[in-house]
């Protein structure tokens, strides 16, 4: 597993980047890699929550998004060829955690369907969710790609 | 012997009948034979009172049967070791006493891995502030506000909640027998048999959902038909919002199991 971070501290500015890349105001990226197998899912989503805590999400919040996290990666791990590699990309804002996770697939696998009950899951543990299938690049197989955006603080139905 | 959760403690009358009684009981030699008689009858007035603290320290992964025992235990030692004379009433000596009972039983069991003291003291303090400013908020805290209540760094509370993750897990077999919720089903199952329409792989879950036990199935319900949050759900159910993550957790890894099972 490789990651990349970056500060936590909002306040400096986010100015100066190890790569000199612009990165956006002071978001804190984070990358995990990994084999597509259920073994890493629980590491994946210990992540998440501890980001989510860091950013001092409500704890709902931070567990919503761990269950959506662990789900949204088993969802993935499901449709990758066993050869696979799953990307797991976090980007959390001062109030919003953004997670992009994809993995290789084979031609032809269609993203998650959007009416299954894992799909429901997902839209009600996250505030966004979105499933789309990557442009492939030369030489690489597809990837599938699936964005939840989960709020610092969870709305209340009334 | 159910006592309305908020009769104990502020309405102090209803023990008023007990308090010569105890005067007596402590005034009493110790050999006296009308000592064992006056125990009982303290023992079992003040019931309620234990009763009521160890459901305070309900749906925390202990059984309610062993908190009983456990703060009846604790009422025992406070009617043998309370003194009249030192001028503070039974109830103010009690229900610390009966509480710290309760709370030295978790710290001793209620762990499946081995966490050190601090972060167990750390992780029941965290609990209580937990469920005061949901109260207060009306919606889960956040670390930073479980610290500012504690008077901690936002950092230990971060780490006495993810000790919290270390706490006993019920097991799904445990979870089929516990105990029933506030919430009942007939209140929204029209409406979850029209969201159940709107999923293609309704005719695989349905039968799942009608298996799963009724508390189970409630919570399941709630959150993902009705979108309340846990800790809304936690409040209408009676339960703490970490047992509805536990169950939230174990509920859908087992129904995404077994609709894998039926691909």
């Amino acid at each position: 597993m490789t990651y990349v971070d970056k500060d936590y501290s909002a306040s400096n500015g986010g100015a100066g980047t190890d790569d000199g890349a612009p990165q956006e105001d002071s978001a804190l990226r984070l990358e995990l890699r990994t084999a597509a197998s259920t073994v890493v899912i629980a590491t994946i989503r210990t992540v998440a929550a501890d980001l989510a805590a860091r950013a001092d999400f409500d704890l709902d919040s931070i567990d919503d998004l761990r269950m959506a996290v662990d789900d949204l990666c088993a969802m993935l791990v499901r449709i990758a060829p066993a050869d696979a590699t799953l990307r797991c990309r976090f980007t959390a804002h001062a109030e919003q955690i953004v997670v992009a996770a994809d993995v290789e697939v084979e031609d032809g696998t269609e993203p998650p369907p959007t009416r299954s009950f894992g799909w429901r899951v997902l839209e009600c543990l996250a505030d966004e969710v979105s499933a789309e299938a990557l442009p492939r690049e030369l030489g690489q197989r597809g990837r599938i790609c699936i964005t939840v955006t989960k709020n610092a603080v969870t709305a209340q139905q009334p | 012997m159910t006592p309305s959760v908020s009769s104990v403690g502020t309405e102090q009358g209803e023990y008023a009948h007990l308090v010569p009684l105890q005067r007596r009981y402590a005034e009493l030699d110790p050999n006296d034979p009308e000592r064992p008689g006056l125990r009982e009858q303290l023992i079992n007035g003040y019931l309620p009172v234990a009763e009521h603290i160890a459901r305070r320290f309900a749906g925390r992964g202990e059984p309610l049967d062993d908190l009983m025992q456990v703060a009846t235990v604790g009422l025992i030692n406070a009617v043998d070791r309370f003194e009249p004379g030192r001028g503070s009433d039974f109830f103010s000596f009690a229900v610390p006493t009966i509480t710290g009972e309760v709370r030295r039983y978790f710290r001793d069991h209620g762990w499946s891995t081995r966490v050190p003291r601090r972060l167990k003291d750390l992780h029941i303090a965290i609990r209580s502030a937990l469920a005061e400013l949901s109260q207060q908020l009306g919606r889960a805290p956040r670390p930073s506000e479980i610290a500012d209540r504690l008077g901690l760094p936002v950092a230990e509370v971060i780490e006495g909640l993810q000790a919290g993750e270390a706490y006993r897990s019920s097991s799904l077999d445990e979870m089929l027998g516990s105990g029933e919720g506030k919430a009942t089903l007939g209140e929204f199952i029209g409406g979850l048999d029209g969201e159940l329409a709107l999923i293609d792989d309704r005719e695989a879950l349905r039968p799942l959902l009608a298996q799963l036990p009724p508390r189970e199935r409630t919570i399941i319900a709630l959150r993902f038909f009705r979108q309340l949050t846990q800790t809304q759900i936690a409040e209408q159910v009676g339960i703490s919002q970490m047992h509805v993550s536990r169950v939230l957790r174990q509920t859908l890894a087992y129904l995404h199991e077994q609709m894998a099972g039926s691909d």
